[in-house]
């Protein structure tokens, strides 16, 4: 999706606010929105339609709301599109619901129940697949264009370029459909770009940039 | 479950922009209130996950692989070979850390960390981001303008020097190993430990020489 999300290369922004950026969280509600994401999901939730669903979050509200104000209307939004929660029922801010078994309510975890469930969060992503990658290192590649309108991990900045094989990062779940909730496996790549390449001004610079891409993003150079 | 309707949510964002309280703090009071109500939630347990990223879990970890990579040049090696193992070891492998890659700074190259599309960072080892790294000013320039971001951040890159911009599309996270300060040689794990800043395991701070 070509979303107010895809910031890189955008220019316009300013200078960087480093304001408190010692502080953990700069206000309670911060942490209890952290502490909510660890802890809630809605059945069947994928981390990419998760991500595509902050995403659409109106450009206007995207771009002025504060991160993890932007985690919660993200929340919201799952838990309405998958029927768990109403809009009524956020209006009201009270559960009108009933005939929806959400299952025995979680336990309280103590701090050392969270450290270990912290350690359980170390998920991986990728897993061994039949057909054999298509590029090996070294490879130049070509990334292609499109620009379909769901969830998707090739950055606008990087579409339409050539850039060479840095390392086979092995077969990871692919975010375009994963966030449509179908899991797949596919070969995904570091691959390196010259800044030269995709800025304009960066002409003569030996600065580079390296994302990590899946195969389906990537054509023979 | 889901039904992955893309068009939906969007309109769930509009009604939500009209309809959710104007405040941050009541917005994400009412989610918690409703989550609770419905027992999706336990109150105590949002608690422990405040005291753990504030306690424990935070860049005092990824401080102590750095230093540790600097003292022990087996540890390091199994850390650029096998990073999510290595920081095993030290008990520090969780969240957003188990396809960990780490990029080493060197006289001639220096690297930085973003993530342009969201806001992916290694949990585990470096706790939360500081606010400007999930920002539109950081995301945005990174990758384009990386030399006057640095320079922001008051980190002078030479000529020679190439930088290394990490754009984390995918489920790797990037941990930059800084480079191990002149003079430091008489001292220990945890004094080199406490040299390491969060910054520099990010990429916008470079010299630790400087204190």
């Amino acid at each position: 999706m070509d979303g107010i999300h895809d910031l890189g290369g955008k220019q316009g922004y300013g200078p960087i606010d480093r304001d408190g950026e010692d502080e953990i969280f700069h206000e309670d509600w911060e942490g209890r929105e952290w502490g909510i994401a660890q802890c809630a999901r809605t059945p069947g939730i994928t981390i990419d339609w998760w991500r595509h669903c902050r995403e659409l979050i109106m450009p206007v509200d995207y771009l002025v709301r504060p991160y993890f104000d932007s985690w919660a209307q993200t929340d919201f939004s799952t838990y309405i599109e998958a029927g768990w929660m109403t809009l009524e029922e956020v209006a009201a801010g009270k559960s009108l619901n009933t005939d929806i078994d959400y299952g025995e309510p979680p336990p309280a975890m103590t701090f050392e129940q969270v450290l270990d469930e912290d350690r359980a969060h170390a998920f991986r992503f990728d897993t061994a697949i039949d057909a054999p990658p298509a590029f090996e290192v070294g490879r130049r590649v070509h990334t292609v264009k499109h620009g379909h309108k769901g969830h998707t991990r090739l950055p606008q900045y990087a579409r339409g370029h050539v850039g060479t094989v840095h390392a086979y990062n092995g077969a990871h779940v692919f975010p375009d459909l994963s966030a449509k909730g179908t899991e797949v496996h596919q070969h995904c790549y570091n691959v390196m770009f010259e800044a030269a390449e995709l800025w304009p001004e960066a002409a003569g610079s030996k600065d580079k940039v390296y994302l990590d891409l899946w195969e389906s993003y990537l054509e023979e150079a | 479950m889901p039904d992955f309707d893309a068009d939906k949510v969007s309109e769930i964002h509009q009604h939500l922009h009209s309809h959710l309280p104007s405040e941050p703090a009541l917005r994400v009071k009412a989610l918690e209130t409703l989550l609770v109500d419905k027992g999706l939630v336990n109150p105590q347990t949002i608690d422990a996950w405040i005291e753990a990223y504030t306690e424990e879990i935070g860049p005092k970890r990824g401080a102590r692989v750095v230093a540790r990579a600097w003292c022990d040049p087996d540890f390091k090696k199994r850390l650029f070979e096998d990073a999510p193992a290595a920081i095993d070891e030290l008990g520090y492998l969780g969240k957003a850390t188990a396809h960990l890659k780490v990029v080493e700074n060197t006289d001639k190259v220096h690297n930085l960390v973003v993530c342009t599309l969201c806001s992916c960072y290694p949990f585990s080892i470096l706790g939360i981001a500081p606010a400007w790294y999930k920002a539109a000013a950081y995301r945005s320039r990174a990758v384009r303008d990386p030399r006057g971001v640095l320079a922001e951040f008051g980190v002078d890159i030479g000529d020679e020097v190439e930088i290394r911009v990490w754009d984390s599309t995918a489920e790797l996270r990037y941990l930059v190993l800084p480079q191990r300060p002149a003079g430091t040689e008489d001292l220990n794990e945890d004094e080199l430990a406490a040299l390491v800043t969060r910054n520099s395991m990010i990429g916008t701070d470079r010299d630790l020489s400087k204190g």
